[in-house]
């Protein structure tokens, strides 16, 4: 409860006068004094039963476009207000917005003038969650005032916070600006190609290419200075690990030898390459990126924090990639034109009408544009798509044609401790060293 | 015509009020009630699209009321309701017949006051009762919103 201006002043000249009254025992003062303070007295006990009629009869009911939703997206919400005013007393009721979320836009508080009715409000307002997990919203914020006094209450009832928000993971959906550009990065290692950036300058020695050397630093220190091109080489690959479901069983050792593959992959990734980027996704849903990550351990204790089966809000059920159908009908049109046996035409027409049916009515899944918009924020040449291929693989089919789309060279390395031959490192390691050599 | 303003209303009545204790008592300084009431007149109208316009009657008032007590404190009692009654118009809380149930209780609590002023010799004893029953007061009141807070708000 905070004294308004006008109180604090009355309670001042109040007190300045009891004080009068003690000192000079005058009973008249006292009897100014007393006055005024039982005044202000009397108006608290007024304004305290007045709020509480007020906050008993505040009622909410929100409700959401949609729940759950993936952390990043915009989410609508529709709340009603009802409550009683009262006369000589301002109202503002403020909706309040569940914890890590940013207000987009739409008003979320009313603040309403003295009226004893009872009244209505309707709050449309959108969200963004910027945290995944189940969040239930603050509740509702009254704020009270009178000429004399004002008081704010925070109602956090089961009532007033439902309903709960449940936010899914999702990608990266903010796109920053890469600090490495074009199709090549510069590096300080050797290298028999030359960059375009000045990594030096030093003096010349016998045998150096005379190119090479810088004139204008020459001249100024009159001796001869040759400038140390950086190296090029290419973008490291992404690492994406294709982690399983875990709502059935799946094959421990495989999925150990993934973990060790990958952590493998990693630490060769950054030892090369300086950096390295990790994408880890279970089955059509983004769980996290590891966006060029420079220190080693920090990249594994990512991983072993993720590296584990997880829950897939999203399944695909063998959904199939729009291009591939397209694809698949061109062939059948090329069949029916060639053939002319009735039976196989009938055949061909069947199953090209189905797989109209499903372009027809299947829309591109959101997974596709948040991979693409995941990949947008990375440059690389190769990518390294990690599975164990148990269960519905259909996912990957649709990772790949992102990656393919942007001319971007794709190695799957679907981890099978039964099959013989070498392991996914090995064959990364001996890519590498032959792209190097 | 247009109907007299509450808080008017009720300075004429403290006005009359006021000048028939004065020719009563036949105060010496009979003249100084007449200041005090012309001060709160001036203020009524100054202040008459001022914020905080309680304030001011409030300070303007006072003085008049420990004039007036200082004459018989049952006359002090009487600039005191009619105070409140000017203040209370002034504020637009004299505008229903419910409006005037703290107008009647605050009286009410101005003539225990008065009563217990009236009892005691010195200033000390009525302090310590008002001053006793104001903090049972707000302490029970602190118990209630505690409870109050708890039961919406959790904290």
């Amino acid at each position: 409860m905070l004294l308004r201006r006008c109180t604090q002043g009355l309670s001042l000249i109040s007190l300045l006068l009891i004080s009068c009254a003690l000192i000079l025992d005058d009973m008249a003062v006292l009897l100014a004094g007393g006055t005024l303070a039982m005044g202000i007295l009397g108006q608290y006990l007024l304004f305290d039963n007045r709020l509480r009629e007020i906050v008993t009869s505040v009622e909410i009911r929100r409700s959401l476009n949609r729940n759950p939703v993936r952390k990043g997206t915009t989410l609508q919400v529709a709340s009603t207000i009802t409550f009683r005013g009262s006369s000589r007393m301002h109202i503002q009721v403020e909706d309040l917005l569940p914890p890590n979320t940013i207000l987009v836009d739409g008003v979320i508080s009313v603040t309403t003038s003295p009226d004893p009715s009872s009244q209505t409000h309707q709050f449309n307002y959108r969200i963004i969650p910027v945290i995944h997990g189940t969040h239930h919203f603050s509740g509702l914020s009254v704020h009270v005032r009178n000429i004399f006094f004002e008081d704010t209450i925070t109602l956090t009832r089961e009532s007033d916070r439902e309903p709960v928000l449940s936010v899914q993971p999702s990608g990266l959906f903010a796109a920053p600006v890469s600090d490495v550009s074009g199709g090549t990065m510069d590096s300080r290692k050797m290298s028999v190609w030359k960059g375009v950036d000045i990594h030096s300058l030093r003096e010349y020695t016998i045998g150096d290419d005379l190119s090479h050397v810088d004139w204008k630093i020459s001249a100024k220190h009159d001796k001869i200075f040759i400038r140390k091109y950086s190296g090029v080489m290419s973008h490291p690959p992404l690492i994406i690990v294709d982690l399983p479901w875990n709502g059935m069983p799946y094959p421990e050792k495989d999925f150990n030898r993934m973990v060790s593959d990958v952590t493998g992959m990693v630490k060769h990734t950054i030892q090369t390459y300086q950096y390295v980027s990790v994408l880890l996704i279970s089955g059509p849903n983004i769980l996290h990126l590891i966006r060029e990550e420079k220190n080693i351990s920090r990249c594994i204790s990512a991983l072993q924090e993720w590296m584990h089966p997880a829950e897939r809000f999203v399944h695909f059920y063998r959904m199939p990639d729009r291009s591939d159908l397209r694809s698949h009908v061109r062939d059948i049109e090329n069949v029916l034109q060639q053939t002319t046996d009735t039976r196989t035409l009938a055949f061909y027409e069947l199953l090209r009408d189905r797989y109209l049916t499903i372009l027809q009515y299947q829309r591109a899944p959101a997974f596709s544009g948040q991979v693409a918009r995941t990949l947008s924020q990375l440059l690389m040449s190769d990518a390294y798509l990690f599975s164990l291929g148990c269960g519905d693989s259909s996912h990957i089919r649709h990772v790949v044609r992102q990656l393919q789309s942007r001319k971007i060279r794709v190695h799957i390395r679907i981890v099978d401790a039964t099959l013989s031959g070498t392991s996914s490192i090995r064959a990364y390691l001996a890519d590498t060293r032959g792209v190097r050599s | 015509m247009k109907p007299l303003l509450p808080e008017y209303l009720f300075f004429i009545a403290l006005a009359a009020g006021v000048t028939g204790i004065t020719l009563l008592a036949g105060s010496p300084v009979w003249y100084l009630n007449v200041i005090l009431l012309t001060l709160l007149l001036g203020i009524m109208v100054i202040t008459r699209t001022w914020h905080d316009r309680g304030f001011y009657l409030v300070c303007g008032g006072e003085p008049l009321v420990v004039a007036c007590s200082t004459i018989n404190l049952w006359a002090g009692l009487f600039t005191v309701c009619m105070l409140a009654g000017i203040v209370y118009g002034a504020l637009g809380l004299c505008e229903s017949r419910q409006d005037l149930r703290p107008f009647v209780l605050f009286c009410g609590s101005s003539f225990f006051i008065v009563l217990v002023i009236q009892l005691s010799n010195h200033v000390l004893l009525p302090l310590l009762i008002l001053g006793s029953i104001t903090a049972i007061i707000l302490a029970i009141q602190s118990v209630r919103a505690y409870q109050f807070r708890k039961l919406y708000s959790g904290a």
